[in-house]
């Protein structure tokens, strides 16, 4: 019995050894940079949607544009067009394109010419044009280019030779090049959409991408992770990593904790209570991006009785932002008082816009004949730049609603869900924000409150106003940035007068990152760019 | 032994069909349209729509609708997943071996160190090794899956940084799916990275398995414990005992085999709550798998997907308990004295 019970304690004792001796010895791993991204990407094309975590995925890694923005100045750098002259009445844009460029080689696609005028005409026609056999491919539409209005905006696209086209548009428009820029106006290849024409899979085209980015796709598991390598035919210096992956971790703690351990390198949208961590691990940094973005609070104007304007004065007097900035940004946003954010070059500080006044708020709900309000926030149920917690906001708004009287219902979906809900536009308000595209002020008024993208699920406060339309339409059409600058202000008045949704933040793009990677670039617009992405030698062992 | 089989398989086509009738009856209080709950396709053309129609004979009575409802959920069409937009199936049976190979490896552990401990804790006449041997099991088996996977990760993974605590491997890896076992996979690698993949997929696995094993661990050195000290009085023993011989032949010859029968049992008994626990356990530890992946078609209102992946983990379950029954019986000729009587 004694010499059994000593056998045992024996082999125990070797086996833990043994698992000792495997465990130890030095780890080779390939080349590549981990991104803990938020979430699934709806598509692989960003023609299609505005969601920020396909654009994430798509725009930066998979694409190029015509235009470029330079992301330090803001300025309009050139990208596939090497240069570009505007026609002296603003109505028609040559681009001459870039020689040499290669689209991606993958295991479905080989090209077997470059990158030519055909590709953008196809691009674009893709848009605006329903006779285009992929127009109606795309089951989501075309969001951003139907809120800038710009099937109409743009007359035709001619090609001139094999490097050069033109861009006809049929009213003059300030923003238009900046358009271009953002992240959704990528470069197709028409070989490719041609060829998937021919195998009868057209929809292939935005579910496995060809394009010129610095990265190509080479597999995606949903929920798991989205694998690239790099393009070797890029055509600007090549990307320092072989593979890009992006882990997909929806939970922000977890995203955290992969950071950590080392599972990832770069981490998107920390969660402000997650900062303080930050410091407890001297090889991680936080990178921040002061953020082209507002948060706001949408009311459903179509709907009783947020078609009152005074109910919706009285709704923004009772909310306490500054309570909002400190619970839920930490103090690292900045306080909203007006839809444009502070960099913006048509911003003005607006002294009138609703400061925390309960009393004033009680006096215009009875003015408005208003009793026993009880109304429905819709909270976004992820995190994103603009809120990284909607439902702690609205917690906080039901706070401050209960003070004058009003009862407050939240509701929340999965994220899918809650934006295909969203669209059935029977809300009564919701939280949710905005992120440009661009720096044009433009972008912070069209897509989000002209008639026209009352189509676009992008209005979420359902308002149209003919005064607005107009102010907006003038400030498209002048090209002179002081003139257009007195126009956006009146905007931003007519806007703080009619409050059709109470904005209270323009947050701080933030990510968390490793020390030892260098160069990931945040843009003001959302959206990060591994291109120039570098990694130093660890200090010591890793 | 015969009509034993036959009438297991009648148990398992009844399950089966129960099952199935929950599922179909459930199907219709999805808050959704039928047509759409059924196949995944949101807005289908009008060819689709009659397809789907003639599929689910939806123009039928209920019993013509729960016939073809049956046909095709086990004719393998699982509809079409409304998120991604894949066939159910494709991504059931893509998810399917990390499950498979965590319950392996966690299984594994269970009876390879319970087995040994529950023999130690029966031969053992020290009442303090016996007692805290039983404390340790107790403890192991009220603690909460969920608080021990959490901690071990906190602990191993975010303070002493010894083990990743998420995913099946370093994402860099670019290992091919070939068994779609991550530990074999990476051994048929064709890379030089094959040895640190290995190590690698090892490490990833380390955390989540032991939090899974703790509970059929415990489970198997408490039944191993009894049974064995209920078998060494025994006759048979006394018998070997008196014949002079070898302690360690007498535990492994004979008194070993018969204690790991009702060891068997429970693990059949166990297995539901196995599987809950390694759903529990893939969420925590982020890892792929049948777990995780209902879970977030759970959270996505992906209603084909839940459909289709309580239907499949469901139906393994009672193919495993039936089977391990089966084993049972085979290994076990006193309980065939039992197949006329009951059951």
């Amino acid at each position: 019995m004694k010499l059994l019970l000593k056998r045992i304690k024996l082999i125990t004792g070797i086996s833990a050894i043994n698992l000792l001796l495997t465990a130890c010895g030095p780890q080779q791993v390939p080349t590549g940079l981990v991104y803990c991204s938020e979430g699934n990407p709806e598509t692989f094309n960003p023609q299609l949607v505005t969601s920020g975590t396909t654009i994430d995925a798509t725009s930066q890694q998979l694409y190029d544009s015509l235009v470029d923005y330079d992301p330090r100045t803001g300025d309009i750098v050139p990208a596939l067009a090497t240069s570009w002259q505007t026609s002296d009445d603003g109505l028609s844009y040559r681009f001459k394109l870039r020689p040499g460029v290669q689209f991606h080689q993958t295991d479905w696609f080989t090209p077997t010419r470059k990158f030519n005028a055909d590709d953008v005409i196809f691009s674009f026609n893709r848009i605006i044009n329903s006779a285009n056999p992929y127009h109606d491919i795309s089951k989501t539409g075309y969001p951003f280019f139907q809120s800038i209005g710009f099937k109409q905006q743009v007359d035709s696209i001619e090609k001139v030779s094999d490097d050069e086209v033109v861009f006809h548009l049929s009213q003059t428009d300030a923003s238009f090049l900046a358009n271009l820029a953002t992240g959704f106006s990528v470069i197709l290849s028409k070989e490719y959409a041609d060829s998937l024409l021919i195998q009868g899979k057209p929809e292939q085209l935005d579910r496995m991408p060809i394009g010129t980015g610095p990265f190509k796709l080479v597999n995606y598991v949903k929920n798991e992770f989205i694998r690239y390598h790099r393009n070797d035919n890029f055509w600007r210096t090549l990307p320092e990593f072989e593979q890009l992956v992006f882990n997909i971790t929806p939970q922000s703690s977890a995203r955290l904790t992969k950071l950590i351990t080392g599972d990832c390198s770069v981490s998107a949208l920390p969660k402000a209570g997650e900062l303080p961590v930050i410091k407890l691990h001297p090889n991680l940094e936080l990178d921040t991006q002061l953020g082209f973005n507002v948060a706001f609070w949408a009311f459903n104007t179509q709907k009783k009785p947020f078609d009152d304007v005074r109910v919706r004065q009285a709704l923004a007097y009772a909310v306490d932002k500054q309570n909002i900035l400190r619970a839920v940004y930490q103090e690292t946003a900045i306080k909203a008082t007006g839809m444009l954010p502070p960099q913006s070059w048509a911003y003005h500080y607006n002294k009138s816009s609703y400061q925390y006044n309960p009393e004033e708020s009680r006096a215009l709900l009875a003015d408005a004949g208003v009793k026993d309000l009880s109304i429905d926030i819709w909270a976004m149920p992820v995190a994103r730049i603009y809120n990284p917690n909607a439902l702690k906001t609205a917690e906080l708004i039901q706070a401050d609603l209960a003070n004058i009287g009003v009862k407050v219902n939240i509701v929340t979906f999965d994220w899918s869900v809650f934006n295909q809900k969203l669209n059935n536009n029977d809300y009564d308000s919701v939280l949710i924000g905005w992120n440009a595209d661009n720096s044009d002020p433009d972008n912070f008024f069209s897509p989000i409150m002209s008639c026209a993208s009352l189509d676009s699920s992008s209005n979420r406060s359902q308002w149209c106003n003919a005064e607005m339309d107009n102010i907006l339409a003038q400030a498209k059409a002048t090209t002179s940035e002081p003139a257009r600058k007195i126009l956006y202000q009146q905007a931003e008045a007519l806007f703080n007068e009619h409050v059709p949704m109470m904005t209270f933040a323009h947050a701080t793009q933030l990510t968390f990152k490793s020390k030892n990677v260098k160069q990931t670039q945040l843009t003001p617009f959302g959206g990060i760019s591994f291109e120039n992405a570098k990694t130093i030698a660890p200090e010591g062992d890793l | 032994m015969g009509r034993y089989l036959v009438r297991r398989l009648n148990l398992f086509i009844a399950t089966t069909i129960a099952l199935i009738t929950v599922l179909f009856i459930t199907t219709g209080h999805f808050p959704v349209e039928r047509p759409y709950a059924l196949s995944g396709i949101a807005a289908p053309t009008s060819t689709q729509l009659q397809n789907i129609t003639d599929n689910y004979q939806l123009n039928g009575n209920q019993l013509q609708q729960f016939i073809a409802y049956a046909q095709t959920r086990l004719g393998g069409d699982l509809g079409l997943s409304v998120t991604s937009q894949r066939p159910v199936i494709e991504e059931l049976t893509q998810a399917l071996p990390a499950s498979f190979e965590l319950a392996i490896v966690a299984g594994l552990i269970a009876v390879l160190l319970g087995v040994p401990l529950g023999v130690l804790a029966s031969l053992s006449k020290n009442k303090v090794t016996q007692h805290s041997i039983m404390a340790i099991t107790l403890t192991g088996y009220s603690i909460p899956v969920f608080w021990l996977g959490l901690t071990l990760s906190l602990w191993f993974g975010v303070e002493l940084g010894w083990l990743p605590v998420s995913g099946r491997i370093n994402l860099l890896y670019e290992i091919p799916p070939v068994t779609g076992f991550m530990l074999i996979d990476t051994l048929l690698w064709d890379s030089v990275y094959r040895v640190s993949a290995f190590k690698d997929a090892v490490f990833h696995i380390i955390l989540p398995s032991i939090t899974l094993a703790v509970l059929p661990f415990t489970v198997v050195v408490r039944i191993t414990r009894s049974a064995m000290l209920t078998i060494m009085e025994q006759p048979y023993i006394k018998a070997a005992e008196a014949r002079g011989l070898h302690t360690g032949t007498i535990v492994l010859r004979h008194a070993l085999p018969n204690a790991l029968i009702p060891v068997l049992k429970n693990m059949g008994l166990m297995l539901g709550t196995f599987a809950s626990y390694a759903m529990i356990v893939e969420v925590i530890f982020s890892r792929q798998g049948v777990g995780s992946w209902l879970v977030s078609g759970i959270y996505q209102r992906d209603y084909t997907v839940i459909q289709g992946g309580v239907l499949g983990v469901a139906m393994i379950i009672i193919f495993f308990s039936i089977l391990i029954e089966v084993l049972h019986t085979a290994y076990n000729p006193l309980s065939r004295k039992e197949i006329y009587a009951a059951n």
